[in-house]
């Protein structure tokens, strides 16, 4: 798969000159190589520019050579297109380990294993004399409680060996980490050493005694414990080589018991191993209850039996298969950006490494495949299953003593059971961590399918931090408050199983919870899993409570959240005690208009942004209600930058009503312009021209009733002129609204005389609203300014032909032809393109309620930094609906805070300079007029504006963006943006850290 | 400091006053409180020889640097001390043809952005522009008797201005029409008249007035003709038919597809010169 041959006499955009050298050279050969070669390396991509691509006929049409042939068919079956085969080419180079980096950590494992091997032994204690230890090393286990039975002795391991992603080499760059299992000797283990933990002090006294000895080896920059996959019960060491390696890999020594020592029988799901009179000092509740099942506890153990048969299948299935290693390459760094690897309960590069393993044997993934036919199968299949209902087995014998997959579906939410049928691989992943994987996996395959051109950018190159992600953000701290909300939802049987860990025992009935209260407004519920700690020896293992802060985001659905109502069941029904136990005090008997009595939930929200936080009031109920959760623990993040888009006296609304107003006045206006009687010609179109017609105004308009005293009149009664000794009246920005009138064989062909007869139009109009409406006009020679309800309309009568007779230009021979002028795209702009803009943006908020926040927070942000001046409103729009209309990889935004944030995203990273941004409104651009655009683009370029705008109605020109920014400008504002972002984002995700949120964005213009 | 000594010398002797070569500065201030002022640069109106211009030769004089608050009227009044103004002009940009004499609509052209002028001034004798020359200053635009507004007041001016008087626009836009109907009317006859009469040599002019209209000639028009007969012309064109053709359309594939590697190779090779395969 190396470049194929040709690549080396390929050339970029070469000048004039470099053209002719190899014609000067001669036809020899090895003068045109090196002369390529140079001009290959000598070439920098002109100042970070694209240049449209120039080839000679003969290069073009040269006979292809076999290799040739064969590449292009192999990019033609394998992968989407050669623009994606060289960048999935290139992201592998930059995450695979290189060679002589693999000889070095090849020397360092072999040196670990002499190491370990020479560790000295020490005599049988009981397991509670801990005594012998050294001082400079702590158990790093939670012995809790400390009493149990069993003897301890320490030997060194049995066997030393490799396992994991490094064997296989599906490692990836950076953060190289190495697992090594350390076989325990029999001798240390002893007959019930599977109950209550013993298995696990055992463990744990193996690696303190390890790590001191370890410790002292000058070999070790670091020495550290840290927890396997984040489970408490089970701590690893951490070592890292010393002085400039530090940095190059960290081997983590994981110590596993003999094989067939556990007996699979006794750890199956519904088998309990921890004994409540053991851990709770108590027999459980009533006495003739079985003891409860301890599902995780037993898959811990299975976890370490299983190590090396699990790396033997892998080997055997990926070892000689270049194409699925890169695969799941491909597909740990697709779980990296979106932040699903780490943590508790991720989805590591492991599970992933066995659901390829499971594709193949079921046949779905063949071994000769490409890394993106791997990348795309595996999501199809997540995108398509669902592990929660139907669990899936790589286990092929039917051996009858081997548990149902049933049993495993009530003792864990998502199964897929390994080679032995009794380990649950997924057994910590919880439900919602799995229901967002098949989410971004749904959105990743539409991507995929929807052949956009910079797939590849999106899938695997783009982060995915939570705070961008979901619309809102919730914080819990401090995590101690968990312990009692397991205690308020009863988890002790939870908390027996993981061992004392609250806070993954109450993360599974608490994420449940919310998503039963919050049910039709939302459409993800995703959490933050607890971070894995890592310790220095000489410390006790970190708390539970340490992990910080439990985040949980919401992707909400907008149409639900309209609803200020949470009905439920009829008064009558069985089912309403259970709604009014769910809801508490909250629910009430309601009479609906249709004459049922229903139990029913009202939150007050008067407008839209309150009903937005809508969700803010559930969830605190709830987690007070149920959970034991006071307000004061749980900081929402949904709506500190609404404040920035409230107008001054107003406090409860971010606007979207008075902007509702105001279109709302527009339309009776249209209404009335349709209906006037007395017109000569019909009125064909009446079509709005303004941000408020189009909800982007950053501060609506207030209507105005001008205060009598304040103004002389002027030419009898009709205009009012302002007194000087009088405060300066308010300033009332008129909006403009356009009115096409039919064509008619009437019209004028000359321009001079249809502006007469527009003139003409205004004043009739002027006098037909005064008479039959009532309304104030006045008339000039281009437009109508109508006062309706306080607000000021300005009529333009447009007639359509109207740029085409200024284009028309005669040559000598008399030819007419159509050329366009300064002043025909004037008029042009204004009469018909702003026009239909505003109406297809008003549509876009019909269909997203939180566009006018982005694009109102945005210009608003825009404005603050200065630089107003250079962008016009129309174009930020745009910027703001192609968050919307393009969100990949996101969803489109239903907040305005995650809204923005994406727009400074896609401010600071867009390349302007070899890119249009296409927003593709209304649908109405074709894959193949994409494609079309850029390659235009790529040509023209010079004769383009800095920034390209490039919608359905505007293929060519980007209007909006024609007299500005300048490179300057534009420059400064993507600076701005890459440097608001994170500072925003911070103070989002530690709303106790210091800064005040208003104060941000304005704050920035010092940035 | 240095500004007010400067101004004193200047005072002493006007040759002093910096000025483009072949002009003459004359100081101009609004009022008398100003203690700073403007200055005109002025000279008598010439051409090379053989251009044409329409401002009569000696009589004109030639103004640089108006300020936006003098009017025409104004500049008139301050230069009648050097003798009987005919006429005053001020325009954005030097021309040297006098503008069309029959007034422009106030209400179809927009007023001009104010902003600093030139002005023509036309002397009823020659001796006018001699005395300008020598104008010392500085001369004052507004004073007591005839005032300039500023601030609030020209704003309010300023406003009442903009609103138009409906009947008079009225009746410009209806004598206008009128006039161009009179216009289109008097050629439609011509057009008529000329209608199948051939010409001296005996060639008939073709209108769409004409019982049997034909294309017209417009650049529109004519691609379309050339897009239909392009377009019967494939349907009898046979594609791949001869060997031939079957080769080089697999060879234009590949052509294709090599220039789009190419492409991309570029593409790739920016995206890696900015480190943008950094997946985190």
């Amino acid at each position: 798969m190396g470049p194929a041959p040709a690549g080396k006499q390929l050339r970029g955009a070469t000048g004039g000159p470099e053209v002719m050298e190899p014609a000067l050279e001669g036809k020899g050969k090895e003068g045109k190589e090196a002369s390529s070669r140079k001009r290959t390396l000598a070439e920098p991509p002109a100042k970070g520019l694209l240049q449209p691509m120039k080839l000679s006929r003969a290069e073009l049409y040269k006979e292809p050579t076999n290799e040739e042939l064969n590449r292009l068919r192999e990019t033609e079956i394998l992968f989407h297109s050669s623009l994606l085969r060289l960048q999935v080419e290139e992201l592998l180079k930059e995450v695979r380990l290189s060679e002589k980096k693999k000889d070095r950590i090849d020397a360092f494992l072999r040196e670990v294993n002499q190491r370990v091997m020479r560790v000295p032994s020490v005599p049988e204690t009981k397991l509670t004399d801990q005594s012998w230890l050294p001082a400079g090393v702590r158990v790093p286990l939670h012995q809790l409680p400390y009493a149990v039975k069993g003897c301890f002795r320490f030997l060194p391991p049995a066997q030393v060996v490799v396992v994991g992603s490094y064997l296989l080499g599906t490692c990836i760059r950076p953060n190289v980490n190495v697992d090594v299992a350390l076989t325990m000797p029999r001798e240390i283990l002893q007959d019930k050493d599977g109950l209550n933990q013993r298995y696990f002090r055992k463990r744990a006294l193996y690696l303190a005694h390890l790590a001191h000895h370890l410790a002292q080896d000058p070999l070790f920059g670091s020495v550290r414990f840290s927890y396997t996959n984040g489970c408490h019960l089970k701590p690893s060491l951490l070592l890292r080589p010393c002085g400039k390696d530090e940095r190059l890999v960290t081997v983590r020594l994981h110590p596993c018991p003999p094989p067939d020592f556990f007996r699979p029988c006794r750890l199956l799901p519904t088998k309990n191993n921890v004994r409540s009179v053991w851990y709770r000092g108590q027999s459980p509740a009533g006495d003739g209850s079985p003891e409860p099942p301890t599902p995780h506890y037993n898959t811990w153990v299975l976890q370490d039996i299983a190590l090396e048969s699990h790396l033997q299948l892998l080997s055997t299935m990926l070892g000689s298969a270049q194409g699925l290693k890169d695969g799941v390459a491909l597909l740990k760094v697709w779980l990296r950006q979106r932040e699903l690897d780490k943590g508790q309960g991720g989805l590591t590069g492991f599970l992933v490494s066995m659901l390829v393993v499971f594709l193949v044997s079921t046949r779905k993934i063949h071994t000769t495949m490409s890394g993106y036919q791997v990348l795309r199968s595996v999501l199809q299949f997540l995108a398509t299953t669902d592990l929660t209902v139907n669990g899936i087995s790589l286990c092929l014998s039917s051996d009858p003593s081997l548990p149902a997959l049933a049993d495993f579906h009530q003792a864990f939410s998502v199964v897929f059971l390994d080679s032995s049928g009794c380990l649950n691989l997924c057994a910590d992943v919880t439900a919602s961590t799995y229901h967002q994987v098949q989410h971004e996996a749904r959105l990743s395959m539409m991507l995929l399918d929807s052949k956009a051109d910079d797939g590849f950018q999106l899938l695997l190159m783009t982060p995915k931090p939570m705070i961008r992600a979901f619309d809102h953000v919730l914080h819990l701290r401090p995590l101690s408050r968990l312990q009692a909300a397991c205690h308020r939802l009863k988890l002790w049987p939870e908390l027996q199983d993981n061992g004392g860990d609250y806070v993954s025992a109450a993360l599974g009935p608490l994420t449940t919870l919310l998503e039963q209260g919050l049910g039709t407004r939302l459409h993800l519920l995703a959490h933050s899993r607890p971070p894995v700690p890592e310790w220095d020896i000489s410390q006790d293992p970190p708390k539970h409570k340490d992990s910080g802060t439990l985040t949980l985001g919401l992707l909400l659905r907008p149409e639900g959240l309209t609803s200020i109502l949470e009905l439920g069941p009829e008064a009558d029904q069985p089912e309403a005690a259970e709604f009014r136990q769910f809801w508490g005090s909250r629910s009430e008997l309601r009479r609906f208009q249709d004459g049922a009595i229903r139990e029913a939930v009202v939150w007050e929200a008067a407008s839209m942004s309150q009903k937005r936080l809508i969700p803010h009031q559930v969830v605190t109920h709830l987690l007070a209600l149920h959970a034991d959760i006071p307000e004061t623990c749980v900081h929402y993040v949904g709506g500190p930058l609404d404040a920035l888009i409230q107008g001054l006296k107003e406090t409860s609304s971010t606007g979207e009503e008075a902007l509702a107003v105001a279109v709302r006045c527009y339309d009776d206006l249209s209404r009335l312009l349709w209906g006037l009687e007395g017109l000569p010609l019909t009125v064909s179109a009446v079509q709005g021209a303004h941000p408020v017609l189009r909800y982007t105004e950053v501060f609506p308009p207030t209507p105005v009733r001008p205060a009598f005293s304040f103004y002389e009149p002027l030419r009898e009664q009709s205009s009012l002129l302002p007194r000087p000794d009088k405060p300066c009246p308010a300033y009332v920005e008129p909006m403009p609204v356009v009115c096409h009138l039919e064509g008619s064989g009437q019209w004028p062909q000359d321009a001079e005389a249809v502006r007469r007869v527009r003139a003409a139009f205004q004043l009739r109009l002027a006098e037909l609203l005064t008479q039959q409406h009532g309304l104030q006009c006045r008339a000039t020679a281009t437009h109508t300014d109508v006062l309706k309800d306080g607000f000021v309309f300005r009529i333009r009568v447009a007639y359509h032909r109207e740029p085409q007779i200024l284009r028309e230009v005669q040559s000598p021979e008399g030819l007419n032809s159509l050329r366009d002028t300064p002043a025909s795209l004037c008029l042009e702009r204004d009469t018909r393109q702003l026009p239909l803009l505003t109406s297809v943006l008003h549509g876009l908020q019909q269909q997203h309620p939180a566009f006018s926040g982005v694009a109102r927070l945005a210009k608003r942000w825009v404005r603050a930094q200065l630089l107003g001046e250079g962008f016009t409103d129309e174009s930020l729009d745009l910027v703001a609906a192609a968050l919307f209309l393009h969100p990949e990889p996101f969803t489109p935004p239903s907040s305005p805070q995650v809204g923005f944030l994406r727009f400074l995203l896609l401010v600071s990273t867009f390349d302007w300079k070899n890119n249009p941004l296409i927003v593709n409104l209304n649908n109405e651009l074709t894959v193949e007029e994409q494609v079309e655009i850029r390659s235009g683009f790529l040509a023209a370029r010079a004769q383009l504006p800095v920034m390209v705008i490039v919608t359905p109605q505007d293929r060519k020109n980007s209007v909006w963006t024609q007299d500005g920014p300048s490179a300057q400008i534009l420059q400064q504002l993507v600076v701005l943006a890459a440097e608001a972002l994170p500072v925003l984002e911070k103070q989002l995700m530690d709303p106790w850290g210091p800064g005040d949120i208003r104060m941000g964005p304005r704050e920035n213009v010092a940035l | 400091m240095v500004a007010r000594r400067g101004k004193r010398a200047a005072r002493d002797s006007e040759d002093r006053i910096p000025s483009p070569p072949g002009y003459t500065a004359i100081p101009v201030k609004f009022s008398e409180k100003q203690q700073a002022s403007h200055y005109l640069y002025v000279r008598a109106h010439s051409v090379r020889e053989g251009t044409k211009s329409t401002w009569p030769q000696k009589r004109t004089l030639f103004v640089l640097n108006v300020p936006p608050y003098c009017t025409e009227e104004c500049l008139s009044r301050l230069l009648s001390s050097c003798g009987p103004v005919q006429s005053v002009e001020l325009q954005e940009k030097p021309d040297l043809a006098e503008s069309p004499k029959e007034p422009r609509s106030k209400f179809f052209h927009p007023k001009p952005v104010p902003g600093f002028q030139v002005a023509y001034v036309v002397f009823q004798k020659p001796g006018g522009v001699s005395a300008a020359l020598a104008l010392k200053g500085p001369l004052l635009v507004s004073t007591e008797s005839h005032p300039v507004k500023s601030g609030i007041h020209k704003w309010i001016r300023d406003y009442a201005d903009s609103v138009p008087d409906p009947e008079a626009l009225r009746a410009e836009v209806d004598t206008f029409m009128e006039a161009y109907d009179q216009k289109i009317a008097e050629e439609e006859a011509k057009a008529k008249e000329e209608e199948g009469v051939p010409d001296e040599e005996g060639w008939v002019k073709v209108t769409r007035r004409g019982r049997r209209p034909v294309l017209p000639r417009t650049e529109a028009a004519s691609l379309r003709v050339l897009e239909r007969e392009r377009r019967k012309r494939a349907r009898k064109e046979l594609l791949n038919f001869y060997a031939w053709q079957h080769r080089e359309s697999k060879m234009e594939h590949l052509a294709q597809l090599r220039k789009k590697f190419e492409e991309d190779k570029q593409r790739i090779e920016l995206l890696r010169a900015q480190r943008k395969f950094r997946p985190y």
